[in-house]
């Protein structure tokens, strides 16, 4: 990372910190205030009915649904001085290559490359922190302990397992309650800006042992961060009426500058939509549509060996940058559980598992098979 | 710039900000030939029945089942309605009160007195307190819980008497036994008239609390009665506010060492 990329960086993360720090005494939501004509608006319809229109009216632990299915991430915001802790683990599998939406055998990628990966599981042990700062802003800090491995196969038909374990990058987060408004009709709506950063903690030169020999540098996908500062904005809805609650959220993760082994991951941009159904206090069930698009890796990894032989033959399509990118849709399905006052807390136990309904990737790549996620959180 | 022109110019500005909340509030003072105001507030309309809840949550502490009665009246006089006279800016101390609840909840409001209202709201029993009472804007205010187990503090502030439009002020877990104190802001408090507590885990827990900002004010009590004393002689307006049945308003004129009669009547809403 250059010198001056450093700099922007160090001014992006105080600056945000000053602005965080700046802004109390904070009293509400940002747009508060400015939204003189909705809320006269809905105002007058609410009183046509017989009800009354409710500003800001945020975050409420008091339901399953409460929070969105446990893959969503930084959903909701807090009340002022109230603290969630979240563990998340994710089981995530990937089989078969793929090139744009066909499948390829392994053949079909021998035929191009010395080895082709067959499998890949990723596991996630993810430890995150929530606090309310004030009634304006929501602070979060994730740090993740990622374990990836993947089963290869070479042109001789030998097989070989690489795996790679660490720390990830750690997520620090502000999200800044923008607007909320309620009617009994109508039920709540809530929105949320998301701003982050994602700090380069996690392995970027992870090693093991292959047949090229010991200790040899892993390719892209099995490096535990991206080695980049990057830059996490994003928007969030959320809404609930009666028995039914759903959101929608769209998250960017934009990359800053070059990481030192003189690459940069391709940015990554995810939308989700969701709807639950509350069954009973203490139960909901969930449906959630996941879209991630992301792109190919900027320049390579000059340490990183991309070919074998004097024919230079490609090694294997996880070593090329330009192998990297894909869409995808998943559709998943979960269940949220409330256990009010478990130890005198809020606590929610949520699952989650699906699988992609489309995939399309600049392949070969892996594609993914299945993932699953479970989670508890307390709210104290 | 010396430093003695840096100082005048903090102060200027200080004073500049300050001035404008300096001008509105109200001051503790010596005055003579003081009236004072009694009457009764009557209610005409049909009787009301009271809300009645199924209590989901907590049924050990709050009971198995609870009701609301948000108007309240007997023999055709009202109960719980606020009266509030607007436009004094110096006089009387805030007298220290008590009001309780309705069983089964013996919540209380004090309201401790002297240079400010200093509202205490004491939970229990599943009960903040009365439906109504009174509230001051920039001050403190007590919340303190009673019960074993959490209430959810949801408070809004709205800018009519009914409340169509409400506004979120605080959102706070009150953990059992546990007690928080919370400011009423001026700025999100800006031109509110009444300030609505619930508790989001129980949703019978509901109270109304009018904004006021001196201690000229009464809430009527079981045959409709108030009496506000201690006025400095002067034409005023007198409003009665009751959140379903709305506002009324008159202009009174307090003669020294004279005790005024007056009287509302509320319909149905």
């Amino acid at each position: 990372m250059t010198r001056s990329i450093r700099y922007l960086c160090f001014i992006f993360i105080v600056g945000s910190l000053g602005i965080v720090y700046a802004l109390p005494p904070a009293e509400g939501a940002l747009l508060d205030g400015l939204m003189g004509g909705v809320e006269e608006s809905l105002g007058k319809k609410a009183e046509e009915k017989g009800e009354r229109l409710v500003i800001g009216n945020f975050y409420q632990a008091e339901r399953p649904d409460s929070h969105a299915p446990i893959g969503v991430m930084q959903d909701h915001t807090h009340n002022k001085g109230e603290f969630m802790f979240t563990y998340r683990y994710m089981y995530m599998y990937m089989d078969k290559m793929r090139n744009g939406t066909d499948n390829l055998s392994n053949n079909d990628v021998l035929r191009d490359f010395a080895v082709t990966p067959k499998n890949m599981t990723t596991q996630m042990h993810m430890f995150s922190a929530m606090y309310g700062l004030n009634d304006t802003v929501t602070l979060m800090a994730m740090l993740p302990y990622v374990m990836k491995e993947m089963e290869h196969q070479n042109r001789a038909g030998a097989n070989f397992t690489t795996n790679s374990s660490g720390f990830g990058d750690t997520k620090l987060a502000a999200l800044w309650r923008l607007y909320a408004f309620e009617t009994p009709s109508i039920g709540s709506h809530r929105f949320h800006l998301n701003t982050g950063v994602s700090l380069p903690t996690g392995d970027i030169n992870p090693t093991d042992n292959t047949p090229l020999g010991n200790n040899s540098l892993l390719p892209y996908p099995m490096r535990l961060g991206s080695g980049t500062v990057d830059l996490l904005p994003g928007l969030t809805y959320t809404g609930v009426r009666n028995n039914v609650s759903w959101g929608f959220q769209a998250l960017g993760t934009v990359r800053i500058g070059h990481n030192q082994q003189g690459y940069k991951e391709g940015n990554r941009y995810k939308v989700n939509s969701w709807g639950a159904y509350r069954w009973a206090d203490w139960i909901s069930t969930s449906a959630r549509l996941n879209w991630q698009q992301w792109y190919n890796i900027k320049r390579e990894d000059g340490q990183l060996q991309t070919t074998v032989g004097p024919a230079q033959i490609p090694l294997v399509p996880t070593a090329d940058p330009e192998r990297q990118g894909g869409q995808r849709l998943d559709l998943m399905g979960g269940v949220n559980i409330l256990f009010p006052e478990f130890m005198g807390l809020e606590n929610h136990l949520n699952v989650e598992a699906g699988a992609p309904i489309y995939q399309y990737l600049d392949g070969p790549q892996l594609r993914q098979a299945w993932s699953f996620w479970v989670g508890w959180q307390m709210v104290m | 710039m010396d430093n003695n022109t840096i100082a005048l110019w903090v102060l200027a500005s200080l004073a500049l900000v300050m001035a404008p909340g300096a001008a509105d509030a109200y001051e503790v003072g010596n005055v003579q030939n003081v009236g004072s105001i009694h009457g009764r507030v009557s209610f005409l309309g049909s009787s009301k029945e009271p809300l009645h809840f199924k209590v989901e949550k907590n049924p050990e502490v709050c009971g198995q089942e609870r009701s609301l009665m948000k108007v309240e009246s007997r023999d055709g006089f009202l109960t719980g309605a606020v009266i509030v006279l607007e436009g004094i800016d110096t006089g009387k101390p805030f007298p220290p009160q008590t009001y309780t609840g309705n069983l089964p909840g013996t919540g209380e409001f004090r309201y401790l007195g002297g240079e400010s209202l200093g509202l205490h709201v004491k939970t229990k029993d599943c009960n903040f307190g009365p439906f109504t009472g009174v509230i001051a804007a920039n001050e403190t205010v007590q919340f303190q819980n009673q019960d074993s187990i959490k209430h959810v503090l949801h408070s809004f502030v709205s800018k009519d008497t009914r409340g169509k439009i409400l506004r979120t002020v605080h959102n706070q877990d009150l953990q059992p036994h546990d007690e928080i104190v919370r400011v009423f802001p001026s700025n999100k408090m800006e031109n509110g008239v009444v300030v609505r507590i619930i508790c989001n885990r129980h949703d019978f827990m509901q109270n109304w609390l009018y904004v006021v900002d001196n201690p000229y004010f009464a809430i009527s009590d079981q045959e409709g009665r108030f009496t506000i004393d201690h006025i400095p002689p002067g034409t005023y307006t007198l409003l009665v506010r009751h959140p379903v049945l709305g506002e009324q308003r008159q202009e009174v004129t307090i003669e020294a060492r004279k005790d005024l009669q007056v009287g509302f009547a509320f319909g149905d809403e």
